[in-house]
């Protein structure tokens, strides 16, 4: 088990479109735990997708708690191929991520989703989330499919201010 | 109505737009239509103004010359003719392109969207990331000719992305993105 770099841009696993794990084997349980082990020694670090530490397997790790925007927490956990259920009530907040240095997003997401997925366990799991960990959820979901939030802004404005103040 | 545009461009520090707008205030002149913005510590103003009669563009030139030269600011000033109604009208969209810096990338983009009447309406890029891996990301909103659809669009966007060796996304910029 390992503490894995977090890979950024331009690195070509970022825009990948991960593969389904099915069965949960050894491989898959050494993933999530090397998920986990990263996101916690990484800091600030709310989720991470399997495909930003170099895998390309559909799997992510969220743990919002403590977030000061969190409502729904449901602790440090571990999905594979997660599908999204519901998603709705969709606003937009400002966003960043370990693999795109030096810039922050704002992005419309669900404010209110129902995800499921497999377990390191290999048991189901249905997970309702709201607010800023449905946020973590989707950006999340989002790395699985290659895509980043600079694929989602809506305006040149909600990615580069005016002015940048140091 | 008469109108003018000016525009300067120096060195960022407080008071440009003070300078800039005093003599303007004193000649009788309106502003319409501002944009000022810092580009790497270069402060850079676009004014449209309106002339009151009995006032020139010589006279408005004139006037900016000493505060601009004090500033050591680039100073034009201009005649414009009235506003002309906007071009394209299609699909609003925002454009995202990002990868390993190189040479080229604006230049190869808005090529494409120029040859497909696309008109840009804003753009704006910066170089992030470590300075021996610098990547460089763009960002521009759009607004399509009406005869062309936004799938031909992102298809093309597609191709010249995998040609320059970056990504490329398009997306309507008012929608939901969920």
């Amino acid at each position: 088990m390992a503490v894995l770099p977090v890979l950024c841009l331009p690195h070509p696993v970022l825009k990948a479109v991960t593969r389904p794990v099915g069965v949960i084997d050894d491989a898959a349980r050494a993933l999530a735990t090397d998920l986990l082990e990263t996101m916690q020694a990484s800091p600030a670090c709310v989720g991470l997708a399997a495909n930003q530490v170099g895998s390309t397997r559909r799997a992510f790790c969220v743990d919002v708690t403590g977030h000061k925007k969190a409502v729904s927490c449901h602790g440090a956990f571990v999905l594979f191929d997660p599908k999204l259920l519901v998603a709705r009530a969709p606003q937009t907040a400002r966003e960043g991520c370990m693999s795109v240095p030096d810039l922050t997003g704002n992005v419309a997401r669900a404010t209110e989703i129902v995800v499921a997925g497999t377990t390191p366990e290999g048991t189901e799991r249905v997970i309702e989330a709201d607010a800023f960990e449905a946020r973590a959820i989707l950006h999340e979901l989002d790395h699985l499919d290659g895509f980043l939030f600079l694929d989602r802004v809506t305006s040149v404005g909600d990615v580069f201010q005016r002015v940048k103040y140091r | 109505m008469r109108r003018g545009v000016v525009w300067t461009l120096g060195a960022d520090r407080p008071g440009i737009a003070a300078a800039i707008t005093g003599p303007l205030l004193e000649l009788g002149v309106n502003l319409e239509d501002c944009s000022m913005t810092i580009l790497s510590g270069q402060f850079a103003m676009v004014l449209v103004v309106e002339l009151p009669d009995g006032v020139e563009i010589a006279a408005l030139e004139a006037a900016l010359a000493a505060p601009a030269a004090r500033l050591e600011l680039g100073l034009a000033v201009r005649a414009i003719s009235e506003p002309t109604p906007s071009l394209g009208a299609g699909a609003h969209c925002v454009v995202s392109v990002y990868g390993t810096d190189h040479p080229g990338i604006v230049h190869r983009f808005v090529t494409l969207l120029a040859d497909a009447q696309v008109n840009i309406t804003d753009l704006a890029t910066r170089v992030i990331g470590e300075s021996d891996d610098p990547v460089y990301a763009m960002v521009l909103e759009v607004t399509l000719p009406t005869d062309l659809e936004l799938e031909d669009l992102r298809e093309r966007l597609g191709a010249l992305a995998a040609d320059v060796g970056v990504d490329a996304s398009i997306r309507p910029a008012d929608a939901d993105v969920l």
